[in-house]
């Protein structure tokens, strides 16, 4: 930017509400004319910040600077900056022109003055002609424009927008974030611009401020943070991304995937842990072995310009188990209209811990209805004399008018498969079903996880789950009695690639991308 | 669902008979002569020109409307700044008092009335307070302040939940708007908070209005017997003097001024908005 | 940007202590020791013992509740049906019914009461609990519909359509769907309703009949006599009402920590019952078996009335509860009472078919009751008894010649009542009724709310007969009236002047014998004067209406009360001179000794008995209405 006189600073804000920290001690400068957009989820403070700006919060500690003057003991309509809310808020009162008028009323600004600056201001939002309007008679997009005015007719030095396209629909979101950088070239003052949407950040931004949980991750020019982001959690938020781990083996030279790769980034430590991201479109799909990567291709979607290609170059952790289709007399029972079913199960001894009724219940299936009145009937008694040790029990679930069914519960000790590299553990059980039970079935790859009970999880923390995918070579329609595998499995390391060329999916293919295409950042809260 | 339709039909059969046609009844006894009823009306003016004839009825309907109008203003004058300190607190606080306020209303009306017989009569805590500054043996029982602090009293509460209400909904943006641009607290009150909050007063001005112009048995416990308004009036006519048609029609006068009167509000507030606008 | 507002935060605290003094001071004088308003005597219980033994009140207060309960019940069912139906409905029934429901909510109470009163008179429309509950009815639907309606409005307009795409018939749908969709609507209203069913009083006051009163009607009623009971009453309610809002407040609360609880007990199953739908249905079950409870309360006993009621119809204050608890146990009937200002009320009531056993009016009454056919003629062999105790002096009497249609329960004159520290006797005995004009005592007087004494008083001074039918006489007594309320600031009372006499508000005032006692038992300072020029000397006594349901006990109570024990529980009670000889000589000479007031003038030829005359009658209503008209103006 030319001109690169500071405006205003931040020095290290602090503000919490009800033992909650939102901001952590910010500092920031914004310079002179410049379109700054602070960006982050919600919650992460940015609008908090911008309200202790605009006068409408004080902060718990921290000084704010306008043109090195400290404002904080100034209230909001004492300070030479306006604000334009989230929803607006317009007058709901008073119609487009008094909306606009009202700055300069209060300043007791003349009537011909007023009228004057008003009508500028219709010109430049482009509503002349709707100075009567009443503010109901708007539509959304009109009153964002009016907002815009009437903060903008004050002649501030600074104007705050707190997510003011939030409440657009998609088409007209774009339209004014054109409009909005074309105003604020035409106006030629700071623009502090609030969003959680980072195409609106940079589409418009000269400078942009990438905010988590109270702090600030990075600033710069959205080319610098798209380019170069510092963490995993600005690349994340900034575009699309292939975010994986990897560790630095020396300067220039970078390990993931059991792989060590050149690239350009240097100044850390060896064998420093660190995040290394990849843009989808700087990777180039080539024939299987002519890249730096070989691997699968698990999807492919058309986006209108390109296509959106996931490949997948190691496989993930894999278990497969035994599905019994057995006859169905073996597994329905009925009384006349009264029907009962059931299926036999295995059981992991582990599991045993604090079983209940209903788990029985749902593991081995078992239902009861009746087949005139079509109506469900509940399981009234299950009796069972299962112990918490290996071997085979019996289970007996009784419906309305004592029709039971009994069937088998194998308690066995179930191995399941670890994978501790990549810090998984995958497990199944053999399962019992009959054949219209797999033809029945609504979302046959859900039921199939709930039959096998199949399980992924982290080894270091059990109560993180990893979903899995499963697969089996039977056709449903068309299954007799038998044994047939099903293997679930979880997602090994998956790259997306945005090309204009399309590959077909399960086919094998190379991935290749140069150098310059791998970006090391630090890992988010690693110390040197 | 316009089989749902069928379920409004008892209550269209029972508000004709139970809402509608007692307010037709008001206006055909009021036009009938004294004596006659559905059977064998006549009709007759009589008791209208009774009424407006009488210096003395007049008299009583102008002040019935003088009271009801100065309850009206006090409690707007009082209601309007507790409500806006009580909108300005902290959700809790801003509960727990509009739970303060609505707690006596659920108390009888006319228990509540009877009490200020006793603290407003001399020897009364009242008298002893204002005994404090000098001003020995005062005795408001059975004036008109009785009466009046009496029906600010009752009524008070409505004018404050609705102007409460109305500002609570209102969008606190609106006031930082304000304030962003450049109105001092007061400037954002008077041009922004206290236009928006107009629907509430009116509401808050309706629903204090309405009760004290007929209001009757406050003026009956706090006035003393010899303390008429329009509402003693009419309730003179039905349940001691037993002259239907006069009070069906005063009734009816009532009604139309209170009409008159709350059209004239609502005009005033437009007509006021529409010169801001202006 | 939270300020701190001083004026905002000292106006509330104000406006609070405006509105929790009276409450408060209601709650301390509920425990005072005696019957003043301003002075705390001691600390006693004797009120809420009152209150307990007092059938009036617990009746009110049943009535209320009931009504209440039955009232918010029912309107909530129709208002939200109606709401739900209106929703589907055309453009013009939702108008339609938008512009009915607006009557009662923007007109005025009294607009709305009396219209109510007009239709039930109309369609003939006995009054009575049937039609209170009506009434209220009425006018709590509107306010359900009001907040059930945005609630609807807010609601998925596909909704019912999913419902029943998915299988809802659309009674389920209703029922499974819209109604726990609108419940927080639903439930507001609800409280709404109830609020102001139990807090009406003006509706209530023009629909209801036969005695059947809610709290609001009891308290207007018996407001004019200081009785501390209604404090103790409305403590008790304002405890109940704490309570219940404390529940409320504080149950959500419980039932989380005990949630939560439940949720750690591993043996814990989730339930698959609707809490919700559980909750309301005992909620309203409930509902129904309080008001059964309420409703069908007095157990039915084995002597010769059990299970019957009798209707009384007299003045407020006029009975004492012991006697009547005393006639209750021994007939095993139960009473309702029923209360009025002035003979006039009563007779507006008669007319109209309101129906009561047994009627208490004044002599002149009497004779136009008997004139216009309204009541029976009594059988002497079941009067007889009770006829043979009472004074000679007050039977036989013109306006009802040998006591065919009446039996007298208190007889008494008219006096002046009046403060012996302020008032010369001598002044007295040289004005006579003229007194009320006396410059001396400007602002220092009552007059009485009540027609036919204060002509009477009027015609007396001015040497007339009080039962004249002159027409240029009662004209100068009403010139006489005129003058004394526009020149001498009187104030215009009822049965207020008993207490503020007792407490020495005023100089004097015109007042009954019989309160005139209780004044002078109260304060020794008054005394009570009867004028030279004469006085009336009236008469009130039981009789029995044409349309009474139950006249066997009418005649049970009317024997009942004429006998000593009756008449003594009852005079020492209420200070009237007993009709009964035997107890009104006894009482002359111990409880009353001294109190010139308790025994009546008699063979004073000046003194009279009023008639009945249609015309005068007439002219001094009118007369008397617009003398208060007058008054009021003249403020």
């Amino acid at each position: 930017m030319e001109n690169e006189k500071t405006l205003i600073q931040f020095r290290n804000i602090q503000k919490s509400f009800d033992d909650q920290i939102i901001l952590k001690g910010i500092n920031l400068d914004i310079n002179q004319n410049e379109f700054v957009t602070l960006l982050g989820p919600s919650g992460c403070g940015k609008t908090t910040l911008l309200r202790i700006l605009g006068g409408f919060l004080s902060q718990d500690g921290g000084e704010v600077y306008i043109d090195g003057k400290e404002i904080s003991s100034l209230p909001p309509y004492k300070r030479e900056l306006n604000t334009v809310f989230q929803k607006y808020a317009l007058f709901p009162n008073m119609n487009v022109y008094e909306n606009i008028a009202f700055g300069l009323r209060i300043k007791k600004v003349s009537n011909d003055i007023i009228e004057q600056k008003v009508m500028r201001m219709l010109r430049l939002i482009g509503l002349e002609g709707y100075e009567k309007r009443e503010i109901t008679q708007l539509s959304g997009g009109q009153q964002q424009r009016v907002a815009i005015a009437r903060a903008l007719v004050n002649e501030p030095d600074v104007l705050l927008l707190d997510e003011p396209l939030g409440a657009l629909d998609l088409k007209l979101r774009k339209e004014m974030q054109y409009e909005l950088k074309r105003i604020q070239q035409e106006v030629g003052i700071t623009f502090i611009f609030v969003t959680h949407d980072q195409e609106e950040a940079l589409t418009m931004s000269d400078k942009i401020v990438v905010m988590k949980e109270g702090e600030i991750q990075q600033v710069g020019t959205p080319v610098e943070i798209y380019n170069e982001p510092v963490n995993a959690y600005v690349a994340r938020f900034i575009g699309e991304s292939n975010i994986l781990p990897g560790i630095m083996v020396d300067d220039e030279l970078v390990r993931f995937d059991e792989q060590d790769f050149k690239c350009v980034d240097k100044g850390f430590k060896k064998d420093q842990p660190v995040d290394i991201v990849i843009r989808p479109e700087d990777i180039d799909i080539v024939p299987a072995g002519k890249g730096k990567l070989n691997g699968t291709v698990e999807s492919v979607l058309f986006k209108g310009m390109l296509y959106e290609v996931i490949v997948e170059t190691v496989p993930g952790t894999h278990v497969t188990v035994n599905m019994h289709i057995t006859s169905e007399t073996a597994n329905q029972k009925d009384d006349g209209h009264i029907h009962i079913s059931g299926n036999s199960f295995y059981l992991d001894v582990d599991d045993m811990e604090g079983i209940q009724d209903k788990d029985l219940i749902a593991r081995a299936d078992a239902q009861a209805w009746n087949d005139e009145t079509d109506e469900q009937l509940s399981i009234e008694s299950v009796e069972t004399n299962l112990e918490k040790k290996i071997g085979t029990y019996e289970i007996t679930f009784t419906t309305v008018g004592g029709l039971s069914i009994t069937k088998t519960i194998q308690v066995i000790d179930q191995q399941t498969v670890r994978d501790e590299k990549r810090n998984e553990g995958v497990s199944a059980f053999n399962f019992f079903k009959s054949k219209d039970e797999i033809q029945e079935s609504v979302a046959l790859d859900t039921d199939l996880k709930t039959w096998a009970n199949a399980q992924g999880w982290r080894l270091n923390n059990e109560d993180q789950g990893i979903p899995l995918d499963v697969t089996y070579d039977f056709d449903p329609e068309t299954i007799t009695e038998g044994v047939y595998p099903v293997t679930f499995w979880t997602k090994g390391r998956e790259f997306k690639i945005h090309t204009t060329d399309y590959v077909k999916e399960g086919s094998r293919v190379g991935l290749a991308f140069g150098p310059e295409d791998i970006h090391v950042m630090e890992k988010e809260g690693y110390t040197s | 669902m316009k089989t749902w339709r069928r379920l409004a039909i008892p209550y269209l059969i029972w508000g004709s008979f139970m809402l509608l046609l007692p307010m037709l009844l008001i206006v055909f006894y009021s036009v009938i002569q004294p004596g006659n009823d559905v059977a064998t009306f006549r009709f007759s003016l009589s008791s209208y020109v009774r009424f407006f004839t009488d210096r003395d009825f007049l008299l009583i309907l102008w002040r019935s409307l003088k009271i009801a109008i100065e309850t009206t203003v006090l409690c707007l004058l009082i209601g309007y700044p507790v409500a806006y300190w009580i909108s300005r607190c902290s959700q809790k606080t801003q509960n727990l008092m509009v739970l303060i306020i609505t707690l006596p209303m659920w108390i009888n009306m006319l228990v509540r009335t009877y009490a200020w017989i006793g603290i407003l009569s001399e020897g009364g805590p009242l008298s002893i307070v204002l005994g404090w500054f000098g001003f020995h043996n005062v005795d408001l029982l059975y004036t008109e302040a009785a009466v009046l602090i009496g029906m600010v009293y009752n009524f008070l509460p409505y004018m404050i939940l609705q102007i409460h209400s109305s500002l609570t909904k209102m969008d606190p943006s609106l006031i930082e708007a304000a304030s962003d641009l450049g109105a001092s607290p007061f400037q954002t009150f008077w041009r922004v908070v206290f236009p928006l909050s107009i629907p509430g007063v009116i509401s808050g001005i309706t629903l204090v209005f309405l009760p004290a112009i007929s209001a009757f048995f406050i003026p009956k416990l706090l006035g003393g017997g010899g303390w008429f308004l329009i509402g003693n009036v009419i309730e003179n006519q039905f349940i001691t003097v037993g002259e239907w048609n006069f009070g069906s029609a005063i009734s009816v006068i009532m009604a139309m001024v209170m009409m008159l009167l709350m059209t004239l509000v609502r005009k005033a507030d437009r007509k006021a908005s529409k010169e801001e606008k202006a | 940007m939270k300020k701190k507002r001083p004026v905002g935060a000292l106006i509330t605290t104000l406006i609070m202590i405006f509105f929790y003094v009276p409450i408060v001071f209601m709650i301390i004088f509920s425990f005072n020791s005696s019957k003043s308003l301003t002075n705390f005597t001691g600390f006693s219980l004797k009120w809420y013992e009152q209150m307990f033994a007092s059938h009036d009140m617990m009746n009110s207060l049943y009535v209320t509740i009931v009504v209440a309960v039955l009232a918010t019940v029912i309107s909530t069912i129709i208002g939200t049906i109606t709401a739900i139906g209106l929703r589907y409905s055309k453009k013009l029934v939702r108008a339609y019914v938008t512009q009915i429901n607006d009557l009662p909510m923007m007109n005025p109470d009294i607009v709305t009461a009396i219209g109510l009163m007009l239709l039930f008179i109309t369609f003939r429309i006995e009054r009575g609990f049937a039609t209170l509950l009506l009434a209220h009815i009425a006018f709590c639907i509107p306010y359900v519909m009001l907040s059930v309606i945005p609630k609807l409005r807010q609601l998925d307009p596909n909704l019912a359509d999913a419902a029943m795409d998915l299988g809802a018939t659309p009674f389920q749908t209703l029922t499974k769907v819209i109604v726990p969709e609108i419940m927080p609507g639903i439930v507001s209203g609800a409280l709404i309703a109830f609020t102001m069913s139990f807090d009406d009083f003006i509706i209530s006051y023009f629909a209801t009949g036969q005695g059947v009163k809610n709290l609001s009607i009891m308290v207007y009623t018996m407001a004019k006599r200081v009785n501390p009971s209604i404090n103790a009453i409305s403590t008790l309610l304002v405890l109940l009402i704490t309570i219940i809002l404390l529940v409320v407040n504080i149950w959500p609360v419980i039932r989380e920590k005990i949630e939560k609880k439940r949720q750690a007990d591993p043996n814990y199953l989730p339930s698959p019952h609707k809490h919700t739908a559980r909750n309301w249905s005992i909620f309203a079950a409930a509902a129904v078996a309080v008001s059964c409870i309420l409703f069908f309360r007095p157990a039915a006993g084995t002597q010769e009335f059990a299970g019957q009621t009798l209707h009384l119809y007299l003045p407020g204050e006029y009975i004492s509860d012991e006697m009547l608890a005393e006639f209750e146990n021994k007939t095993g009937s139960k009473v309702v009472v029923d209360n009025f200002d002035s003979n006039e009320q009563m007779y507006i009531k008669i007319a109209n078919g309101d129906s009561f056993d047994v009627l208490i009016p004044s002599d002149y009454m009497i004779q136009r009751l008997i004139g216009e056919d309204l009541l029976m003629k009594l059988d002497p062999e079941k009067v007889d008894e009770a006829l043979v105790q009472i004074d000679d002096q007050i039977l036989d009497l013109p306006y009802d010649p040998q006591n065919q249609y009446s039996v007298p329960y208190f007889w008494g004159t008219v006096g002046i009542v009046y403060d012996k520290n302020k008032v010369d006797l001598a002044d007295l005995e040289k004005d006579g009724w003229g007194i009320f004009a006396d410059e001396k005592y400007k602002g220092d007087i009552y007059l009485y709310d009540s027609e036919r004494d204060q002509f009477m008083a009027a015609l007396k001074n001015l040497g007339y007969s009080m039962n004249t039918s002159d027409p240029k006489e009662l004209a100068a007594a009403y010139d006489w009236l005129v003058n004394i309320v526009q020149t001498m600031e009187p104030e215009i009372v009822t049965d207020e002047i008993i207490d503020n006499m007792a407490n020495g508000r005023k100089a004097l005032g015109m007042i009954y014998s019989g309160d005139a006692t209780y004044v002078m038992q109260e304060n020794e300072n008054m005394g009570y004067y009867l004028p030279k020029e004469g006085t009336n000397v009236w008469v009130d006594a039981m009789c029995i209406p044409k349309n009474a349901q139950n006249v066997d006990l009418a005649y049970a109570f009317i024997n009942y009360v004429a006998g000593y024990e009756a008449q003594m529980m009852n005079s020492t009670y209420v200070g009237y001179t007993a009709a009964n000889k035997e107890v009104e000589d006894e009482l002359a000479s111990t409880d009353f000794e001294g109190i010139n007031s308790y025994v009546p003038r008699t063979g004073y030829d000046l003194d009279e008995t009023f008639e009945y005359n249609p015309d005068s009658r007439k002219t001094i209503a009118d007369y008397w209405s617009r003398v208060k008209v007058v008054a009021s103006n003249s403020r």
